[in-house]
């Protein structure tokens, strides 16, 4: 009957992304090992993300609110709005501590041969924002690769008509890294964004 | 074993937390799959070499007859930038990568296609017209392959006709024709196109000057074969018509 439980466990961890059964194994003992109030604690939090979890009507953040805590916060830019692909995207700008705006997430970004079409996407919902709100710049934080780029170019291409600056964050070298390592594409791309120290 | 060999990515799949199944079209071995150890990171090793279209040589290491053999290296040769930096050219490269990936089968190699594709991509790069090349590419394609379509003569019996039927692939003569429903009316100025598009190199394909409405007509006609073949319409084609509609 134990070796069951545990052997359940075991299965429904490795249901996890990057989890083998290994690491699965060494996170069910691990468990069992825990205070009573901290391995509740988790279930808890998993069950309460799944009941309460859903996206912010405003900027498809997700809350468990009607509106996401950056839309909800006053004290936010509300001139400055940043694109970004996934809710996950908004956790590490908002880590790095230099952007005080409002975000819109798209849920995706364009593919052509993998069917994702601008309808599928929340840019319809972001024009609509773009119209309504005093936005005065949007900053596309795609990802720099060939469909977050296609999404970007889009983006703008659909806010012409719009008296909003559209700008794209910076393409580059990554701190820290070499430059006899970097590839042509990421460094011409860094060269043309130069700026004047 | 480890391979070395000269490729052009043609789509990436997000495998895992930050890993990709790249799939190459390469000369000596097919179309290809590989699999990619963290290039989404940052720092990856790999930096942009894995973006579609790139042209590179590539390392991998597997058995022979592995499925998804271990991306080791990727150098890029040309890395076609200009192409996925334009929305309109990438987006009617997309629908070369789309037939291409729903035609060839999987380790079948076709020098002859793989040619191709380069000279396109190059063409692509240069030129500013990318819809008389992307239809100039799906007729040569098609060629290479064995589904092209024909529309010079009646495939039956080779005498002339100007009715297609997508359930033929062909132009069918009235005799033949009898009792087989719908056709495509071809125009002569749409047959003499076709065979401009078939005959004609590739870097010099931008010098055939038609109006839109007739390179539309024979478009049609080609995806309307194409759709026939898969069963299934291009997804790329119907984001195009979805942004241009």
């Amino acid at each position: 009957m134990e070796q069951g439980i545990i052997e359940n466990l075991i299965t429904e961890l490795t249901k996890l992304p990057g989890i083998g059964r290994k690491t699965a194994q060494r996170l069910a003992f691990f468990i069992l090992s825990m205070p009573a109030e901290d391995a509740k604690g988790i279930a808890r939090a998993i069950i309460e993300v799944k009941e309460k979890a859903h996206f912010c009507k405003v900027c498809f953040n997700v809350t468990d609110n009607e509106l996401c805590h950056i839309c909800s916060n006053p004290s936010r830019d509300r001139n400055k709005l940043c694109v970004v692909e996934e809710p996950s995207n908004i956790m590490v700008i908002e880590r790095s501590k230099s952007f005080d705006g409002l975000y819109h997430v798209l849920l995706g970004a364009l593919s052509p041969i993998d069917g994702y079409t601008p309808d599928r996407l929340k840019i319809h919902e972001l024009i609509e924002r773009v119209r309504k709100d005093s936005i005065q710049e949007v900053i596309i934080a795609t990802n720099p690769n060939t469909k977050g780029e296609m999404t970007a170019q889009y983006i703008r291409e659909m806010l012409k008509p719009f008296s909003v600056k559209v700008t794209r964050i910076a393409y580059g070298l990554p701190i820290g890294g070499d430059i006899e390592f970097a590839d042509e594409v990421t460094l011409s791309k860094a060269l043309e964004g130069r700026r004047e120290i | 074993m480890l391979r070395r060999t000269e490729g052009i990515v043609l789509r990436t799949i997000p495998f895992g937390e930050a890993d990709l199944i790249v799939t190459y079209l390469t000369g000596d071995l097919g179309l290809i799959k590989a699999f990619a150890k963290s290039p989404r990171k940052i720092k990856s090793r790999f930096g942009s070499s894995l973006e579609p279209l790139t042209h590179s040589i590539i390392s991998f290491w597997g058995k022979e007859d592995t499925a998804l053999p271990r991306l080791t290296q990727s150098d890029i040769i040309h890395p076609f930038k200009s192409i996925r930096d334009s929305l309109n050219s990438f987006l009617r490269a997309s629908e070369i990568i789309e037939i291409t990936l729903n035609f060839i089968p999987e380790r079948d190699a076709n020098r002859n296609v793989y040619s191709l594709l380069l000279h396109i991509l190059q063409a692509l790069e240069n030129q500013d017209n990318p819809k008389i090349l992307v239809n100039h590419y799906k007729i040569k394609f098609l060629k290479l392959v064995g589904f092209a379509p024909k529309l010079d003569a009646c495939g039956r019996c080779g005498r002339s006709g100007t009715s297609f039927y997508l359930s033929h692939g062909s132009v069918l003569c009235e005799t033949c024709a009898r009792g087989i429903d719908s056709p495509v009316k071809i125009s002569a100025a749409v047959l003499k196109l076709f065979t401009d598009l078939t005959t004609w190199d590739t870097l010099k394909v931008h010098r055939i000057k038609p109006s839109d409405i007739l390179l539309s007509e024979l478009s049609d006609i080609i995806n309307m074969h194409i759709k026939y073949i898969l069963s299934k319409p291009l997804k790329s084609e119907a984001f195009n018509n979805s942004i241009s509609g």
